[in-house]
């Protein structure tokens, strides 16, 4: 190569270089202008503030809500609250099914929003010890959402504990209605009709009468001994028939969720694990003898549940087995509501009527075991809880605001509406005091993008939830008010992310182990407990058990 | 001697036909069932057994699909980020390893090296988050163009081609009075076309198939590619602990035969477009490891 071609080499090479500089800095610098005018401005905003009283609106950067789709920040829901409260929202929109992955970097490199969904109770340590949430006095509180401070007293005062740390309440409990209804149980009943059984099963014994029919008296009459009684989802029901159900999820847990098998349940007044308690060997025997039986379909190692959306069970909709659980009485709702003109009931119940038009799905209850113990799991009454990150705390009219916000959300019902459902008279109206959706179909993401479920800072005001699906929470307290298994919450435990991985491992292979192979269940559970409790066990028991009795005052 | 076969040839033969076919049905099979449960009703979706062929026809899926704006908003996106992708990988490889596979090259090992240092070493997802955002390509298609542009193996395999181009065609070409620019696009680049098509490939796909840099980049769902969308759809309702929000009418998800609709729809165009590249990728597969 010659010198002179050296340097037209270097030359081009430079060129090149400095367009591809040119290029992406003239799109970064409007790009950073954009990025870094929020917290600019907003600063600004609350000098002026200040000085002109309330003239600039308070400037909110929104991640209270569950980004399932970015919100249209011109959607009417979204203009509506700005009048209403002169406020200026910057929305936040963090992928739902990455949260914490996506979250957790945007944190970590110093950005954060103002108003934070704590998705994981167990991160709020973290984010404290990270400067990111501040405490919130009870005062404030008080003052500026005193309806729904007294809604959360009379009716959850337990949520409190899992916003507090340290003494002090870092974010604003949310409730879940639904959590106050065990998960169901669903009979095929027309099954029952043919072999001969008319009533719903209550007890151990009925339940069992009725798998070995199911098995072995060809109950959709086909023929062919291709039935069984159940599956993994009524599995948590048999287990609460002998005391707290040591895995409330089989799937969850065997793909490695901990919170479905490591729990805690009170016992003579001290916090113990559910799974190692001595009732689960007599629940797991009996299983075993279930399994050698038959009654268990064997598939159920991989669950009922083979496609789509969770609460689905591909078993009981192909006729293979006779139960079914796990879901909500929403999913399974069976009265249709006279007010919907093509309603079909639940999702669930809808494709089980799809699939075997003729046959009939009925609520059912819990099994009663031996000593008088039944129930099914129920969901947690906390939904996610709302903090307020330090850099809102700045200005403190940003709490009030979205104290205000909670506030409104709860006391003026129409407001409420539109908050969740969307803009009045296109997405919803009320007929009489009926409420009219007029916009069901739209899925979660689309919900979001129109503006609902985002401003409403995840708050679920039972009144109005009441009032509003009212033919639904009729249909709950009629069919779902069975008894049910809640877990004692447990303040934030080190020992917890530490071990629960290794004992949820531990308590799958255990139970699946048991109940599948021919291993003595009685040896075979105590070796297990040893085994469980040598591997961090007993030191998250304990653990458990002392930050409860403080937490409770004890 | 194709006429005299022996037994254990044909033996072999059919042993790797039934092992190429076995092969191909796996890869089949699960795109016809998915291509299927798109055009099916639900509750064919949730019988049991294999869906092959349609039994039902529904064709409420694509409807939906195609009233998904989000998709084609993120169609677009990816098709830009695709060719803007691939374009800017093709010429910063094709620029750098050149100078790389002359001798002339003064420190070429020390340069070299550098290249081969960041195949090992990587700055994590903070920093990388933090330098992105502090050069302010945050939340713009540069993200997702530039920090990948060059690929250190892309580079060295393309290094490694033009070095085995015969080095008395380059003299020739200067005898003949050419310039090196001129050398570079009308003698190297004609002959490095199936190395470039290779590189282009492997870009293109990675570049169509890439989402977690759009997950951490993007801020902006309108500017989300189209796999971040589709997986998101695809991900909808598997999770209990989703539905942690109140009210009864919180289990609105798309059904599975949205879910493969969408999925569908953004296959196709990458399997169209697929048969006609593959010869390419093979030659340019083999000619890098040979060679290499």
């Amino acid at each position: 190569m010659t010198k002179a071609g050296k340097l037209t080499g270097v030359s081009l090479a430079v060129a090149l270089s400095m367009g591809l500089v040119a290029g992406c800095g003239g799109n970064g610098g409007n790009n950073e202008a954009g990025g870094q005018q929020t917290p600019t401005s907003s600063g600004t905003a609350s000098q002026q503030a200040q000085q002109t009283e309330q003239a600039k609106p308070i400037s909110l950067e929104w991640l209270g809500y569950d980004s399932y789709g970015q919100p249209n920040p011109n959607s009417s829901v979204i203009k509506m609250v700005e009048e209403k409260f002169n406020a200026k929202f910057d929305f936040w929109y963090v992928d739902s099914q990455k949260w914490e992955d996506n979250l957790n970097v945007r944190l970590a490199s110093g950005e954060m929003p103002d108003v934070l969904k704590i998705t994981n109770r167990q991160n709020i340590p973290k984010y404290i010890s990270q400067g990111i949430i501040s405490p919130i006095p009870m005062e404030t509180l008080e003052k500026f959402a005193p309806t729904y401070v007294k809604f959360l007293n009379e009716n959850y005062p337990e949520l409190w504990d899992g916003v507090m740390y340290e003494g002090q309440i870092y974010a604003i409990p949310m409730t879940n209605l639904n959590g106050t209804y065990p998960t169901v149980v669903i009979w095929r009943k027309d099954w029952l009709d043919n072999v001969g059984i008319s009533k719903i099963p209550e007890t151990i014994a009925e339940y069992e009468e009725a798998f070995t029919k199911f098995r072995n008296e060809d109950p959709d009459k086909d023929g062919k001994k291709d039935t069984y009684g159940l599956s993994d989802f009524a599995l948590p029901n048999i287990l609460g028939a002998y005391g707290y159900p040591g895995i409330s999820d089989f799937k969850g847990a065997s793909k490695g969720d901990a919170s479905k098998s490591v729990q805690f349940t009170m016992k003579d007044g001290n916090v113990v694990l559910t799974s190692i308690q001595p009732e689960m060997k007599e629940a797991l025997t009996l299983l075993q003898k279930w399994y050698k039986a038959g009654l268990i379909d064997p598939e159920f190692l991989t669950s009922e549940n083979t496609t789509g959306y969770w609460a689905d069970s591909q078993a009981f909709y192909n006729s293979k087995i006779g139960i079914t659980g796990m879901s909500m009485f929403y999913h399974w709702r069976n009265e249709l509501n006279p007010d919907i003109p093509d309603d079909a009931g639940g999702g669930q119940y809808k494709a089980f009527k799809e699939s075997v038009p003729d046959g009939e799905a009925v609520f059912g209850v819990p099994a009663v075991g031996p000593n008088g113990a039944s129930g099914t799991p129920m969901w947690d009454t906390a939904s996610h809880p709302i903090a307020i990150t330090s850099k809102a705390m700045e200005n403190p009219e940003k709490l009030e605001l979205l104290l205000k916000m909670i506030e409104a959300a709860c006391t003026d019902y129409e407001y409420y509406l539109t908050l969740t459902n969307g803009e009045k008279g296109v997405d919803w109206t009320l007929d009489g005091d009926k409420f009219v959706n007029l916009t069901a179909t739209d899925t979660l993401a689309e919900a979001n993008v129109k503006g609902k479920n985002v401003l409403n800072a995840k708050v679920s005001y039972d009144p109005f939830i009441k009032q509003r699906d009212k033919f639904d929470y009729e249909f709950a307290d009629k069919y779902g008010k069975i008894s049910g298994y809640s877990a004692v919450f447990v303040p934030t435990l080190e020992e917890f992310s530490k071990y629960s991985n290794t004992l949820n491992k531990l308590t799958v292979d255990a139970y699946f182990k048991i109940i599948t192979s021919d291993v003595d269940p009685s040896a075979y559970f105590d070796e297990y407990v040893a085994n469980f409790r040598a591997n961090g066990g007993d030191e998250l028991e304990k653990a458990a058990d002392k930050a409860y009795k403080e937490m409770v005052g004890q | 001697m194709t006429s005299n076969r022996t037994l254990s040839d044909t033996l072999f033969m059919g042993f790797v036909y039934i092992g190429l076919g076995a092969l191909s049905i796996t890869t089949l099979l699960p795109l016809l069932q998915a291509i299927t449960i798109s055009l099916s009703p639900p509750d064919v979706v949730n019988s049991y057994g294999f869906h092959l062929l349609p039994t039902k026809l529904d064709f409420s899926g694509y409807e939906r699909v195609f009233q998904y704006d989000i998709i084609w908003t993120a169609y677009g996106n990816t098709i830009m980020r695709t060719l803007l992708g691939t374009a800017i990988t093709l010429v910063l490889t094709f620029l750098g390893a050149y100078p790389l596979s002359k001798r002339t090259l003064p420190n070429r090992k020390l340069w070299t090296g550098v290249v081969v240092l960041t195949m090992f070493f990587s700055g994590g997802m903070i920093p990388s988050y933090l330098l992105i955002r502090n050069i302010g390509i945050m939340n713009s298609i540069w993200a997702l163009v530039l920090p990948g542009a060059v690929s250190a193996f892309m580079l060295l395999i393309v290094r490694n081609f033009i070095a085995a181009l015969p080095e008395s065609l380059e003299e020739s070409a200067k005898i003949d009075g050419a310039n090196d620019i001129v050398v570079l696009f009308r003698i190297v680049l004609p002959l490095s076309l199936p190395i470039i098509a290779t590189v282009g490939l492997y870009s293109g796909v990675s570049h169509w198939n890439a989402w977690f840099d759009s997950m951490i980049y993007i801020q902006d769902e309108h500017k989300q590619v189209l796999q971040m969308i589709l997986r998101r759809i695809l991900l909808e309702g598997q999770d209990v602990s989703a539905e942690s929000g109140s009210g009864v009418h919180a289990q609105a998800v798309n059904t599975e035969t949205v879910k493969m609709a969408a999925l569908v729809v953004s296959v196709l165009p990458i399997l169209c477009v697929y048969p006609f590249l593959q010869k390419y990728f093979v030659k340019g597969t083999l000619m890098g490891s040979i060679k290499g």
